[in-house]
């Protein structure tokens, strides 16, 4: 009878013992100066050898003055240059097994590749040919255009695609860069013209910031020199564009389809940018009511209503600005309930203490994920280009812990009351 | 490379160990040996049902999340017509949490009727909300028992329809439960910070005293061969024409599966592949096209799928669909377009390998079909694959009667 002893002890109500992680090791990065003066930060972690170059422009949505002209940029760098087609340039990434995104946001554009170490000299020299001979071919913007637009007509059959879109539009207006979206009309004017002098003066030989992570060495380091770091640069300093946030008229916006079998939810404010001193404690804040699957809404609306498959409520910050949403897609009949539950524990919040128990899940949740979210080069590389970019100070993460933890039950209560009053908060169904 | 130990605990769970000292993480990930491919076909969905179910309560635990939450650590599972997944992650300073709820939770649920009750909307909503309410959304509905007749990956792993959601009852859980979710039908994979002394007195601890049950011994029909093309057309609300086209190919684990996979790719993996240069690209008949292989441990399925541009008709597309993939089978790839495909997925498993969680389910999907050691080889099966390989299996692949062709047609 093997076991029979320690079994007959085991009592399995009883949790085993636990330690909460009280702080991580976030590791260096190096920054380096390219000859051209352009930062390099480098991220040499890793068992693979492989390699993420991620190359920053200030050239999003913000920098942009004709509509949609900083997306079309981004998208249209690898459809061709002075040496290439766009079918080589496909050709050439995916012969080496790299894979690039051009990714783009309403602060900045990025070029991405991600490959193998020891292609990254390749890699170095298809970057910087996008960088400098993008042609624009007239074709290949024709097919470009068209694709978008379709994917367009696609997404805005999407409830939840288009309650995000009029809730941003209606938080910051049609014309600021984090409220506008994109349409047929802007898409349809655009010629490769608009893209050409968005290039010129966003892009081409204009200053970047350089991320380099994975298994990386001294040689690997000099490859990017010898290429990104020989780039002339144009250091004349441009006024930033100003853009002014409307703020919203309305509190309320419903566009319910009426063959749709779900209303997708939107209920937010504009809150601020990680630098604000509200950041914590605002933040632990919203892990008690919507960050986790332990969280209020979570608990009151899916588990135990079942009215919805997922709700959640987070905290998006921008380069200039930031908004809070809560989101969910629910069914049609139990919007009204649903949004009475959100008012209903958001009062809670604003009038009792969270119990010392859940405030302590709470912080050893964002504690673990955050210890769990460092285990690769590139989400260590995330966390320095968000630091180096937003300027935040260069311990922000080594103290990220610190500062979760030390937030308080009284904290929490005054951020629901200051950021929750039902008069700030924009709703949006569709 | 992943390395790993392994043993077998008397009542039959096998267990793997991954070490690895460079994260101060753990992940735990036990796959049970059961899958949308084992339900009854009028009570479809109910292995991803039951696993809503798993997160319930268990015997002697009232709640799986929040004890979990507490000491740092999160969780999720997904089910496919395979497997269900269930998976962890925690710093491995509290390791032993994760023994504990998993072992509760496969020694007996609470059964509880209000978590039925509960779980049971939440899965209605998630069919609305990824089935129905998307545009193209119920395209597996309609593709999976077009392309299957008999097999029962006919159904979609949400299930055929809601309503035998609806019908599900507390019977049905513990009678699935008793029948599936035993020590002898899981394997159970523990990767990170851990050491093999560690990982075998824990598991001895919290899951040697679970009962072992009757062995599951999977008796599902075969999938005759197709002989002839079929092809259905249905519409709905959406913006564009649509057209899916799937052919049958060989089990994951199969010989020649791997040159399926780079059949696949040449197709439709990436802007530089066959579809998207010729279709898109050259002749802009498609707003989007790729070709993709769905994981499938039997008899799978590679599909093919596009947004048509407006303008052109469903018939035009599909016949410039079969025109590329005809000239594939007659004429082949040349050495240099089967090297790009293979740099590609080379490329591909290495950057699988990054994330401690992908290596821990790796190796419970490759042990559960058979043999761990599989992870490890995929490398050299590629590297291997000739392009006489790959125009064969575009020959039998491609066939006109091995195909299944669904026109999704926009009305407004």
């Amino acid at each position: 009878m093997p076991h029979t002893n320690t079994n007959m002890q085991l009592n399995r109500t009883i949790a085993p013992d636990f330690q909460t992680v009280q702080s991580v090791h976030f590791p260096a990065a190096t920054h380096l100066l390219l000859d051209n003066g352009m930062p390099l930060y480098v991220i040499n972690l890793g068992q693979q050898p492989v390699v993420r170059l991620e190359i920053v422009f200030e050239a999003g949505t913000w920098s942009e003055t004709v509509a949609g002209s900083s997306f079309f940029t981004l998208k249209m760098l690898s459809e061709g240059t002075k040496s290439h087609t766009s079918a080589q340039i496909s050709e050439r990434f995916d012969e080496i097994g790299a894979f690039i995104d051009l990714s783009h946001s309403a602060d900045r554009a990025n070029l991405t590749v991600y490959g193998l170490t020891k292609h990254l000299e390749a890699i170095l020299q298809l970057a910087q040919e996008l960088l400098n001979e993008a042609t624009f071919p007239e074709n290949e913007f024709d097919t470009l255009k068209n694709v978008s637009l379709q994917n367009l007509r696609v997404n805005l059959e999407k409830n939840s695609y288009l309650a995000t879109i009029k809730f941003r539009q209606l938080l910051f207006g049609n014309a600021h860069p984090y409220g506008r979206s994109q349409n047929e009309a802007d898409i349809s004017k655009l010629t490769t013209q608009h893209l050409r002098d968005f290039y010129e003066q966003s892009i081409q030989n204009q200053p970047f910031k350089v991320f380099l992570s994975g298994q990386i060495a001294q040689k690997e380091t000099d490859l990017v020199n010898q290429y990104l770091g020989k780039q002339a640069i144009n250091l004349t300093p441009k006024p930033a564009p100003q853009h002014q946030r409307t703020p919203p008229t309305t509190t309320s916006f419903v566009a319910e389809k009426p063959d749709a079998v779900q209303s997708s939810l939107r209920l937010g404010r504009p809150l601020f940018t990680r630098q604000h001193p509200d950041f914590y404690p605002f933040m632990v804040c919203n892990e008690v009511l919507g960050g986790y699957f332990g969280s209020r809404l979570v608990k009151n609306i899916r588990e135990e209503k079942g009215l919805t498959y997922g709700i959640s409520s987070g905290l998006s910050l921008l380069r200039r600005d930031g908004f809070w949403t809560v989101s969910a897609d629910v069914k049609k009949e139990s919007v009204e309930l649903v949004f009475d539950e959100i008012f209903q524990e958001i009062a809670e919040l604003q009038r009792n203490l969270v119990p010392e128990d859940e405030l302590e899940t709470v912080k050893n949740y964002l504690s673990g994920e955050f210890a769990g979210a460092l285990n690769t080069p590139f989400e260590i590389a995330d966390r320095v280009r968000l630091m180096a970019l937003e300027n935040l100070p260069l311990d922000f993460y080594t103290q990220h812990i610190a500062s979760l933890r030390a937030v308080s039950a009284e904290q929490i209560r005054t951020m629901a009351q200051k950021y929750w009053q039902s008069a700030d908060l924009l709703r949006v169904v569709v | 490379m992943i390395h790993y130990e392994q043993f077998t605990l008397d009542n039959g769970l096998e267990v793997y160990v991954h070490e690895d000292h460079t994260t101060p993480m753990a992940a735990v990930n036990i796959l049970y040996n059961v899958g949308s491919r084992d339900e009854d076909e009028n009570r479809t969905g109910f292995a991803h049902l039951f696993e809503h179910l798993m997160f319930g309560g268990s015997q002697h635990i009232p709640a799986y999340d929040a004890p979990l939450q507490k000491v740092g650590g999160e969780n999720n599972a997904f089910t496919s017509p395979d497997i269900t997944n269930y998976y962890i992650t925690l710093p491995s300073v509290n390791l032993e949490t994760a023994f504990w709820l998993e072992s509760d939770r496969m020694m007996s649920l609470s059964f509880d009727p209000k978590v039925l009750e509960v779980q049971r909307k939440v899965v209605i909503e998630e069919f609305k909300q990824r089935y129905l309410n998307q545009p193209y959304g119920d395209v597996w509905l309609k593709l999976r028992p077009l392309a299957y007749q008999v097999h029962p990956y006919r159904w979609a792993t949400i299930g055929k329809e809601i309503s035998h959601i609806e019908n599900a009852t507390l019977d049905d859980v513990r009678a699935f439960f008793y029948k599936y979710y035993l020590p002898n039908n899981a394997i159970l994979v523990v990767a990170g910070d851990v050491t093999l002394p560690q990982v075998k007195a824990l598991t001895e601890k919290w899951f040697g005293p679970i009962a072992a049950g009757p062995q599951y011994v999977r008796r599902l029909p075969r999938e005759p061969r197709q002989t002839e093309a079929r092809f259905l057309e249905t519409e709905a609300k959406v913006p564009l024409n649509a057209l899916f086209k799937t052919y049958h190919i060989p089990a994951r684990f199969d010989a020649d599966y791997t040159a399926a996979d780079l059949l696949s790719d040449v197709l439709g993996r990436g802007k530089s592949a066959r579809l998207y240069q010729k279709l898109l690209k050259q002749r802009s008949l498609f707003a989007g096209i790729n070709a993709s292989m769905p994981p499938a441990l039997e008899p799978g399925m590679l599909i093919v799928q596009g947004t048509i541009n407006a303008g052109v008709t469903l018939e035009e597309a599909n016949a410039a669909v079969e025109e590329v993939l005809q000239e594939l089978a007659e004429n082949g790839v040349a050495e240099s377009e089967l090297a790009k495909v293979k740099n590609q997925a080379e490329s591909t498993l290495v950057f699988s390998e990054i994330e401690l969680l992908n290596r821990a389910m790796s190796l419970a999907y490759a042990a559960n079909a058979g043999n761990a050691n599989w992870v490890n080889q995929e490398t050299a099966k590629i590297v291997n694959v000739t392009t006489q390989q790959v125009q064969q299996m575009a020959q039998t692949v491609l066939a006109k009667q091995n195909c299944s062709t669904l026109f999704y047609r926009a009305v407004n």
